[in-house]
């Protein structure tokens, strides 16, 4: 190696040695602590919001993973979080069984789901995921009115039944979608470090290259949407326990969109604070615009367009700003 | 004799798209040892007999074995379980992987840790990746990159990136190893370390193909070259008889002319 | 006997029902077919755009925004319809080039910035739009036909048929195949890239408001009605194998025929449903659209 490559400048070790005392995991450790203490801080229905913000980052979570990992964009997981949702409401409110038993089932449904409705586009351009996702969020709504004996129909489900008996139910539904999002983002920052991982990585580069190692690319296409319809159910069971009502009105095509919007907002990032972010988005923006809905699509169309125009342009604005720096 | 079993053989190779035959019944052997070189002007059908050899086309007729195992009809991902692998012609790293875990995927393949490893902090997933990690390296060095494992493949210069790429197909210590015009794109001094690299990995189980444009390359490391025109082979046989052979001279200076 | 009476009071009837707003999912999928062709974008804002226009010709001939005739609306809400489709593309033509799939998610952006605005120009409330055409209805070999039915039908055909003149003979047409088909070799031959996209965006809007129009006198106009036809389109344009303009035509008289029985026979109350199962069911049979099963498959 050459003098000339190692050389840093003053501006950049500075940078760098910030950047490395604020690895990922201090910041997420930070920001895990901050949260935990919130609710102390903070009234009820912040507690409240806050609780359904880890829960839609969950599901934003899921979609940019999809995109990072598969390649493939969804327009659809309001299906996957409407059968965490109903897998919890369905089971506490018909038959009382609580989250032990609940949350698997979520779990498993999810994936189960995403493996077959990958399965016929399994072979095909990317694009016909995402047609096929628009048609199952427009089915959604009309699937969960219909099964109505099941899901409550338009009055929806309520989910009182405790986690862990004795502890105040506010607590409960805060703490529960923290831990799983945590956990989420935890289990997602190991998968980067897996064999499975780096092989739906190199899938979504170089099919062939993949191919000619191994991994099939039926079997990437597969796992990844297995994998994000598993998250998307999670984000579904914590919203139905935050959130403490599982109802039609959750799941409409407009929260589908939403819940990409999220993504895009966060750069389609797998970290905490960047889905934290996302989460926030999505919960957030619709209660703030509440008074004035029409302007929801309008803001929220506004604010992928930026980011996607963003995320083009930064680059040579990036490289501009340095012109300019070493100019000066 | 080991020699001649453990070879990858094409007995009859005939591919052909929509009439047009790009292949017109091929018999080859590559065998165990050897460096053999498959040259020819463009259009010869080199790339489409190299496909056929890695299972990206199915030939319409012929047989293609492995050590006498048949290997026709299975797709590229089990032809790589079975050791035959390839280098890309346009570099096919992953560029949001390191330099160290593109060449670990050149052995993922042989990796058992299942789903649950891959969310959880469990002690197998560990394990293998740390001995995924070790045998990277090791490849890593022995093509002489020994400090880039930590870099992403768009910060090396495209002939670094050709030797991670052939690094990732000799990690997996392949029986058999295929590379798609490895010298494309380098530069003189990256072609002679490539040079280097590639006669320092042949070895006496190892079978080695070459699909080159670079005849200097070719002609310095093969110990046998086929000389493809039309989808039909004009010359076999050692560099030197090859470049003798009128034929093969009239066609390479006789495309020269057409230019 | 009575087998017979279904067969001729219900069935008929309900194909030939079905094969006229086929025609208008047809319409609805050419446009997102040729979009996806020639630059590999599936354009989800369509639906909304075409609402958006629809309502534009609404506002302009019932007196909300302006009292003009309802042709001079439609001639209005054309261009509108243009200028719109040129100026999205115009904003997102750079990430086109770059990656499809953002420009992809892109798009849902305009669709939701309609919606958006549809919303706030003209409320939420359901308005009726109708076509000024004729009113009468005759019986053709025991089948009902309106003025309505031979209006769509008309159209459709005059528009189709214009659309593969176009695209056969015109020198846009010929450059709109060439780059389907392989568009690096396109642009080393000297066609311009960007002004066929341009060519695909703007035809595509057109054909949206011509299908919107034709289609709202069937149901209301909604700030939904026409996103939701649109998953109909969707729907056409997959069966048809997404690349294939003939194939969006036929993939467009089936859905609109199968959406007619399933609703009677089945239920109305799952038709999303029913797109969604019928778009998996076709991707696993024919996986390249309807035609290349036809044909037979490519080696």
């Amino acid at each position: 190696m050459s003098n000339h490559a190692t050389h840093i400048t003053p501006d950049q070790s500075v940078f760098t040695r910030l950047s490395s005392v604020a690895t990922p995991g201090v910041t997420a450790g930070i920001l895990v602590a901050a949260l935990i203490v919130m609710p102390f801080l903070l009234g009820g229905s912040w507690t409240f919001t806050l609780g359904l913000c880890f829960a839609n980052s969950i599901g934003v979570l899921a979609v940019s993973l999809l995109v990072r990992y598969g390649g493939e964009v969804s327009i659809g997981h309001t299906f996957f979080t409407a059968l965490g949702a109903y897998s919890i409401g369905v089971l506490d409110a018909r038959f009382g069984i609580s989250l032990w038993a609940s949350v698997p089932l979520a779990l498993l449904l999810g994936v189960t789901f995403g493996i077959l409705f990958a399965w016929p586009s399994r072979n095909l351009h990317g694009i016909y995921l995402a047609v096929t996702t628009l048609a199952l969020a427009l089915a959604v709504p009309e699937m969960i009115n219909n099964f109505d004996i099941l899901t409550g129909g338009y009055e929806g489900l309520y989910v009182a039944t405790p986690f862990i008996p004795g502890m105040s139910m506010g607590m409960q539904r805060y703490y529960f979608a923290l831990v799983m999002l945590v956990i989420v983002c935890f289990a997602v920052a190991r998968l980067r470090l897996s064999r499975q991982g780096m092989a739906l990585l190199l899938a979504k580069t170089h099919p062939a290259a993949a191919d000619a190692f191994g991994t099939r690319r039926v079997w990437a296409r597969i796992s990844i949407m297995g994998i994000s319809g598993g998250i998307g159910a999670l984000c579904g069971a914590a919203l139905a326990f935050s959130g403490s009502t599982v109802s039609p009105g959750g799941f409409t095509f407009w929260q589908a969109i939403f819940l990409l919007v999220g993504s895009v907002v966060s750069f389609y990032g797998l970290s905490l604070p960047r889905v934290l972010l996302g989460g926030a988005f999505v919960t957030l923006v619709p209660q703030l615009l509440s008074a004035s809905g029409a302007w929801i699509p309008v803001f929220y169309g506004l604010a992928l367009l930026g980011m996607i125009l963003l995320g083009h342009y930064m680059p040579r604005i990036r490289k501009a700003m340095s012109r300019i720096s070493e100019v000066s | 004799m080991d020699q001649m079993t453990n070879a990858l053989r094409g007995e009859g190779i005939a591919l052909s798209f929509g009439g047009i035959k790009v292949l017109k019944g091929l018999d080859v052997e590559f065998r165990a040892g050897e460096i053999t070189g498959l040259i020819g002007p463009n259009g010869a059908g080199k790339t489409s007999l190299f496909n056929c050899l890695t299972g990206a086309y199915s030939p319409q007729q012929g047989t293609i074995s492995y050590a006498g195992m048949p290997l026709n009809g299975l797709p590229p991902a089990a032809r790589a379980a079975k050791g035959i692998v390839r280098s890309f012609q346009h570099v096919a790293l992953c560029p949001d992987l390191t330099v160290r875990e593109n060449v670990m995927m050149g052995i993922a393949r042989n990796c058992t840790a299942g789903w649950l490893s891959a969310f959880l902090p469990l002690p197998r997933g560990r394990t293998e990746r740390e001995e995924m990690a070790r045998a990277a390296d090791t490849a890593l060095s022995d093509l002489g990159l020994p400090d880039v494992g930590d870099k992403f493949p768009g910060e090396l210069p495209p002939g670094m990136q050709r030797l991670v790429e052939i690094a990732r197909a000799v990690v997996g210590k392949p029986s058999v190893l295929m590379l798609d015009e490895p010298a494309a794109g380098l530069n003189n001094s990256e072609t002679r370390d490539l040079t280097a690299v590639l006669r320092k990995l042949a070895s006496t189980d190892l079978v080695m193909v070459v699909v080159e444009h670079d005849m200097d390359l070719v002609m310095s490391i093969c110990d046998r070259i086929y000389v493809l025109n039309f989808g039909e082979f004009v010359a076999v046989g050692s560099p030197e008889e090859v470049r003798n052979n009128p034929d093969v001279v009239r066609i390479y200076l006789g495309s020269d002319d057409d230019e | 006997m009575s087998f017979w009476d279904s067969l001729i009071y219900d069935l008929f009837p309900l194909i030939w029902s079905g094969t006229i707003t086929g025609c208008l999912y047809a319409l609805g999928a050419l446009g997102l077919v040729m979009i996806f062709k020639c630059s590999k974008v599936v354009n989800f804002s369509h639906g909304n755009v075409a609402g958006l226009t629809a309502f534009l010709v609404y506002g302009l001939s019932s007196g909300v925004l302006m009292s003009l005739s309802w042709g001079a609306a439609v001639l209005l809400a054309m261009l509108a319809a243009v200028a719109i489709a040129f100026l999205i593309y115009s904003i997102i033509s750079p990430v086109v080039f770059e990656s499809d799939l953002t420009s992809t998610i892109a798009t849902l952006g305009f669709g939701l910035i309609a919606q958006g605005i549809t919303l706030l120009v003209f409320g939420a409330d359901i308005v009726a739009l109708d076509l000024p055409i004729p009113r009468f209805a005759m019986s053709v070999l025991g089948l009902l036909v309106t003025g309505y039915d031979l209006t769509v039908l008309v159209v459709a055909i005059a528009t189709i048929g214009a659309l593969f003149i176009v695209i056969d003979y015109t020198k846009l047409g010929i450059a709109f195949r060439a780059i389907s088909e392989n568009p690096f070799a396109a642009e080393v031959c000297g066609l311009n890239l960007k002004s066929v996209h341009y060519f695909a965006w703007i035809t595509a809007a057109i054909l949206g408001v011509i299908g919107a129009l034709l289609i709202v006198p069937t149901t209301f106009l909604s700030v939904t009605t026409v996103a939701t036809f649109m998953l109909q389109a969707f729907a056409a344009a997959v069966i048809g194998g997404f690349a294939s303009l003939p194939g969006a035509l036929i993939g467009g008289i089936l859905v609109g025929v199968m959406m007619n029985l399933f609703t009677f026979y089945v239920s109305p109350e799952y038709s999303s449903t029913f797109l969604l199962g019928a778009i998996l069911v076709a991707l696993n049979i024919f996986p390249n659209g309807i035609l290349q099963k036809v044909g037979g498959t490519r080696v």
